[in-house]
């Protein structure tokens, strides 16, 4: 997982704990709005590296309408950042718009690839 | 010791239908071959889509992911099996078969329960997968003149139902959804005595309860709502003619078809009396048609019967299309030679037995054995030809000349593939309409 195309996570581990759940949270959103990405209207998925065989083929999984507003998305965020604006406030990604669309789609494709893997390098034994 | 089991039973010889504990009929016939088949057999074929090309797409996604594994794994476990998975689409039903060495029924077993109880038909694979398959298919069966002449004679003949086209072209495809595939899918397994699951290398008890434990294991996932046994509208049989421009080679088919079942026997004998393949390698052979069809052109019978009706005609093809004209001609001249009784007493005897042959023939090979008792055992019926044989055997002149005098009478299904500026018109070869 260190090196696949979601990079390292702990979020995992502090979701399994309800305490450290409950502590990280505001910080966890604290640091979200922070990054400054909600603010030109882009969503956290839109941020993973896209230039990998996997994600590539993740993102042809997408809906068209997805995709058509992934496309909107990145459209409007590079036209603010020619303009070195910021999206007017009513338009910045609200919390609860912020969903992880295509890390199912990724994780799909890394599980297929590691059982291609898997099936490549099996060692077959017969029948006892 | 194994031996003498396997060759005792392998005596018996002779399929027994058994409702499983799942609902599903099965049936196994063991011969006593190194391999065995296992093979179900669903009321998903063309005639039951809601919207077309859905049949074929569902051939196309047998095998895929299921809810146990993937469409990979299903792929490479079968070949560390050394077995072979296929499906087969006709216009009634979808077939998904396996054929592996005997001993190894257990899994292959499980692979077909899971695609009936748990098949996943996720998008992705539909786009990455199944469409461009099918699209090929389709493209395939497009420019095959045998294949396009008889689509578009279904759809003369029958229209609806039968008549929908076993294949999903480019403009049907692009409106199809996973969710239209698992729609076809969920109403030819919702009632699963419309299911028959035919083995052969097996016997039928441990096919059945091998398919019941193997099921069973999806069932508490799987429990979604009823799902009422697939229905198609009684067919009913219209003809019709068409030409079709084609730039792939030429064909005509001059087709009858009737709903009527009681005709199938002297249809059989008629096909066989028709039928220019040689009994003999490298002839001509004697057979009426054989012997007056121009050089370079080649004519066979086709003989389809379905559930509730058949259908019958002479396929031809060529390269040029006059000759294929005039051997149309030639064609509807020996089926009015035999309408007007004009048949010597050995050519009835010849194709009688000729029939018997095919008819009997037809159920060695595994396929032919599919073909011929999957209906039978879906329907309910006894799963022997010994029937269709007897019936056969009692055609006589009389019976030819009177089935072929009724084909005649009824408006014919024409189409004419192929140089349309010169091949003949329906009424130019002699035909009613």
């Amino acid at each position: 997982m260190l090196f696949g195309p979601l990079g390292p996570s702990l979020a995992p581990y502090v979701r399994s704990s309800r305490s450290l759940t409950k502590w990280l949270t505001p910080f966890a959103n604290w640091y979200a709005n922070l990054s400054g990405y909600r603010k030109m209207g882009l969503r956290y998925d839109d941020l993973l590296v896209e230039e990998r065989p996997d994600v590539q083929r993740a993102l042809t999984r997408l809906t068209p309408s997805e995709s058509y507003d992934r496309a909107f998305r990145f459209k409007r965020a590079s036209q603010y950042s020619v303009l070195h604006k910021e999206l007017p406030k009513p338009e910045w990604t609200k919390p609860e718009e912020d969903v992880r669309y295509l890390r199912p789609h990724v994780l799909d494709v890394e599980k297929e690839d590691q059982e291609r893997r898997t099936w490549d390098t099996i060692e077959v034994t017969a029948k006892k | 010791m194994l031996r003498a089991t396997r060759l005792a039973r392998s005596a018996r010889g002779f399929a027994t239908v058994v409702d499983g504990a799942s609902g599903v009929k099965v049936a196994a016939l063991d011969n006593g071959q190194p391999t065995a088949s296992v093979t179900v057999l669903l009321k998903a074929g063309s005639r039951y889509e809601q919207k077309p090309g859905v049949a074929h797409v569902l051939s196309n996604f047998a095998f895929k992911s299921t809810g146990k594994r993937s469409a990979l794994g299903t792929v490479r476990e079968a070949e560390l099996y050394g077995g072979v998975l296929s499906s087969t689409l006709s216009r009634e039903h979808l077939a998904l078969t396996a054929e592996f060495l005997r001993g190894d029924e257990a899994f292959f077993v499980d692979v077909l329960a899971s695609f009936i109880a748990s098949a996943k038909f996720t998008r992705h694979e539909l786009a990455e997968y199944v469409l461009p398959t099918s699209l090929a298919e389709a493209q395939a069966a497009k420019h095959t003149p045998s294949t396009r002449a008889l689509e578009l004679a279904h759809a003369l003949a029958f229209r609806n139902g039968l008549g929908h086209s076993l294949f999903a072209d480019k403009h049907v495809a692009e409106s199809i959804t996973a969710e239209d595939v698992r729609a076809l899918q969920s109403q030819a397994v919702g009632d699963l005595s419309s299911v028959a699951v035919l083995g052969t290398g097996i016997s039928s008890d441990s096919l059945s309860s091998l398919f019941d434990k193997s099921f069973a294991a999806y069932k508490s996932s799987s429990a979604g709502p009823s799902v009422a046994a697939p229905a198609a509208p009684a067919s009913a049989y219209h003809g019709g003619s068409t030409r079709v421009s084609f730039f792939h080679g030429q064909a005509v088919f001059i087709g009858f078809g009737t709903t009527s079942a009681a005709q199938l026997p002297a249809l059989h004998a008629l096909s066989a009396h028709l039928s220019p393949t040689p009994a003999v390698k490298w002839s001509t052979g004697t057979a009426p048609l054989s012997t007056v069809i121009p050089t370079g052109v080649t004519a066979r019978t086709v003989l389809l019967p379905y559930s509730d009706a058949t259908l019958f005609g002479i396929l031809i093809e060529g390269a040029d299309a006059s000759k294929v004209g005039e051997a149309a001609k030639k064609a509807v001249e020996v089926l009015k030679t035999a309408a007007d009784g004009k048949v010597a007493s050995e050519e009835v005897k010849r194709a009688v037995a000729r029939a018997r042959f095919s008819v009997a023939g037809a159920v060695e090979a595994r396929e032919g054995l599919l073909g011929v008792f999957g209906p039978k055992v879906l329907a309910g019926d006894r799963v022997s030809v010994q029937s269709t044989l007897e019936a056969v055997e009692a055609v006589d002149a009389k019976a030819l000349s009177k089935i072929a005098a009724d084909l005649l009478k009824s408006k014919p299904t024409y189409v004419a593939l192929g140089d349309v500026n010169t091949l003949p018109y329906g009424d130019e070869i002699g035909l009613s309409a």
